[in-house]
């Protein structure tokens, strides 16, 4: 067989020798994962793309090809709308409020203090609890009648204290800073660890040359904290994207507390709509794709630098 | 040779044990079912049903699994699409029924229906409910009613009349009671659905159960002046502040508090209120029906149907349709009565241990040509998701109504289209 092959055709055993010269362990460790990551992840969002131009109800064998009739009427959609605007509340006030925060906590944590491990563990419990009981426990310290905050304001003779999570322009922001709380926590432990590793002679140069604090924190101590910054923005834009299970618990989305991943749910798993639900999942993921190839055109071009 | 029939011998008596053995488990033939019923006192129910059934035919054992009520909802349609699907199924009537039902996911059970004599022992507004077409596809075994739960403790505090009967005296009422320092009317609208019940009840006293399920269909405009008026009467009870304050921080059962403190008189709910009302001040507890605006329209009440119905795809359809005729079965609906105080949709369960206000409501449901399912069940479920949220805006700022009910049409009319396409 060999022998023919060489003698019919010259470039065969040349073809051979080149598929027998090419390492082919790499690409059989990669198979697997690369056939699971298709499975799982490729092929879910291709197809979800394609439900988002049809009208599959989740029954029905073949649905029928819409187009983008989904995605105009999203745009028109009053709680779609209500829901995106929400999302960018969430986003503006998680890359802000508990970044300073947590920045702040966490140089003030740095320094040896009497109890410091105590002070940074109580900021940092909130984390070990899950979202749906924070969103629980909130939904408590909201509550108008007998909740924490306004048992606490009619003590001090607060005559008629807000609705909080009734009041349909609060509660949206009730949600978010419950939110925050947690993440104050999350941020600080990041900055803690990223402190730890800034290399001490810096510091101690910086002194020697006479930097006062604000100086040393301004032009030694932030720009050696970059790197977690970024991981902190990362995470702050990925946790208010996704934001779901506060919403859930604690208004299910009413009270004009609306945001992109629960009216997904809503659509697809409460009014069997799996096709505009799929819509709002895929801009969802656009708007994911961005901040995601914002960050990973930055961590290219950092790597270049180096 | 001698040695050779001895072993096929011994085979043969192995065999033939092993096979008598085993015969009976063969001849059963299991029906799957699975019910929503996780609550523990309904779950008890549910159980004790199957065991009855279980020990009167044990050649068809039944194979039971319960999910909460909430997961069942999202189940559901992956059990009805399963190959095999389950055999009998929990559900509860209205739109949520009939999705299923167009989509060829249920079987018609008319034969085992019209073997049974259904017809004669159903109420008529329920024999409505379980036919689609020609067929029957949903076995209604109980229901609840709504109405105005009150106390008459602080009634007689305030000095208001109980029951309310008309729309001026429940607007005076409010006074009286405001005047007293008592909220008139409690309610938690978190999950929005309190709410609901006021639209379906004002609707209906308004413009007449008939009016009203057409708009649950779509076949009315949200924009009509008669929905209009609804909300006009709805105003009329919030400029009162006929309700507590700040409703949508509670959920249904936290608002129940505000009865029990004795903090407000009145709710608006389903019968289930009394599994949340605290026992101990239970006898001091009553219902009433809700008031009539105009004596001249046909009462349509709201009583939300549960029931059964069996997968197209049931792997054992015969013996499905013989543990629903039994489900359905005058024995189980009288127990179901008894113990859970479930009030049966058939004719001839004996309710003459009832109160007398529980009877006359039976009687009143019994009579009803139609009953509304409420209105998350009435209507599709895309139409109640932007309906109540309308209503909570509504709630909030009474002036946008007819903002609200231009974009509540505008949705009505994209999804009559959409259903008409299909």
């Amino acid at each position: 067989m060999a022998t023919m092959t060489s003698t019919t055709s010259p470039p065969a055993p040349v073809f051979l020798d080149r598929l027998k010269r090419v390492n082919w362990t790499p690409y059989l460790f990669l198979a697997l994962p690369l056939a699971l990551y298709f499975v799982w992840i490729i092929a879910p969002t291709l197809y979800s793309i394609y439900l988002s131009m049809t009208d599959w109800d989740g029954v029905t064998a073949v649905p029928n090809f819409l187009g983008f009739a989904n995605y105009q009427r999203l745009f028109t959609d009053r709680t779609f709308n209500e829901a995106l605007v929400n999302n960018v509340r969430w986003l503006a006030v998680f890359i802000t409020v508990p970044t300073t925060l947590g920045l702040g906590l966490a140089l003030i944590f740095n320094q040896e203090m009497r109890g410091g491990r105590w002070y940074k563990i109580s900021f940092y419990s909130p984390l070990v609890l899950s979202l749906p009981v924070i969103g629980l426990i909130w939904a408590w310290v909201y509550q108008p009648r007998a909740g924490l905050i306004n048992s606490l304001l009619v003590g001090i003779g607060v005559q008629n204290p807000p609705g909080w999570l009734a009041d349909r322009d609060l509660a949206i922001w009730c949600i978010i800073a419950a939110a925050a709380w947690r993440q104050v926590g999350y941020v600080m432990v990041l900055y803690l660890a990223g402190l730890k590793n800034v290399d001490p002679t810096l510091v101690e140069a910086a002194i020697v040359d006479g930097a006062n604090r604000r100086q040393l924190f301004q032009h030694v101590i932030l720009p050696l904290l970059a790197p977690v910054t970024t991981i902190v923005v990362v995470i702050s834009i990925i946790d208010s994207l996704r934001a779901f299970d506060l919403v859930s618990i604690m208004t299910a989305g009413n009270q004009r507390t609306q945001v992109l991943a629960n009216y997904m749910y809503i659509q697809a798993f409460n009014n069997y709509k799996m096709g505009y639900g799929a819509a709002i999942a895929v801009i969802l993921f656009l708007i994911s794709l961005i901040f995601i190839g914002f960050y990973l055109w930055r961590t290219i071009r950092d790597e270049l630098e180096y | 040779m001698s040695r050779n029939t001895l072993r096929f011998l011994v085979v043969a008596v192995l065999l033939a044990a092993a096979v008598l053995a085993v015969a009976p488990v063969l001849a059963q033939d299991f029906i799957t079912y699975n019910s929503y019923n996780g609550d523990p006192t309904p779950r008890a129910f549910d159980e004790k049903v199957v065991a009855m059934w279980n020990e009167m035919h044990p050649d068809k054992p039944i194979n039971h699994s319960i999910i909460a009520h909430e997961d069942f909802k999202q189940a559901i349609r992956a059990y009805l699409t399963a190959q095999p699907a389950p055999d009998v199924l929990t559900w509860f009537a209205g739109n949520r029924a009939r999705f299923f039902i167009d989509r060829g996911l249920i079987l018609d059970f008319s034969d085992m229906w019209q073997a049974e004599g259904l017809d004669d022992v159903f109420a008529p507004g329920f024999t409505a409910l379980a036919t689609v077409g020609e067929g029957k596809y949903f076995m209604p075994t109980s229901y609840y009613w709504w109405a105005i739960y009150y106390r008459p403790s602080l009634f007689e505090k305030a000095g208001v009349k109980a029951p309310i009967e008309t729309w001026d005296e429940l607007l005076a009422a409010c006074d009286t009671f405001n005047a007293a320092g008592i909220a008139p009317f409690t309610i938690g609208t978190r999950f929005r659905w309190p709410a609901a019940a006021w639209f379906d009840y004002l609707n209906m006293r308004q413009n007449g159960p008939e009016f009203h399920i057409n708009l649950m269909l779509l076949k009315e405009s949200y924009t009509d002046e008669r929905v209009k008026a609804t909300f006009a009467r709805w105003q009329e009870l919030l400029d009162r502040k006929c309700f507590i304050a700040n409703p949508a921080a509670y959920d249904w059962n936290e608002a129940v508090d505000f009865m029990a403190q004795g903090e407000a008189a009145m709710y608006l709910m389903g019968g289930f209120i009394t599994d949340t009302y605290p026992d101990e001040l239970e006898d001091d507890l009553d219902f009433f029906r809700f008031p009539i605006i105009d004596p001249s329209i046909p009462v349509g009440e709201d009583a939300p149907t549960d029931g059964y119905f069996i997968a197209a795809q049931a792997r054992n359809p015969e013996g499905a349709k013989e543990f629903l005729a039994f489900l359905a079965s005058k024995e189980v609906q009288q127990m179901a009565f008894d113990e859970l105080g479930r009030l049966p949709t058939r004719i001839d369960v004996d309710i003459s241990k009832a109160t007398k206000a529980t009877q006359q409501g039976i009687a009143l449901i019994q009579g009803a040509d139609y009953v509304a399912q409420f209105y998350d069940r009435d209507t599709t479920p895309e139409m109640a998701e932007a309906g109540m949220d309308a209503m909570m805006a509504f709630w909030d700022d009474p002036a946008s109504i007819d903002q609200l009910l231009e974009e509540l049409e505008a949705t009505r009319a994209r999804i009559a289209a959409e259903q008409a396409g299909q």
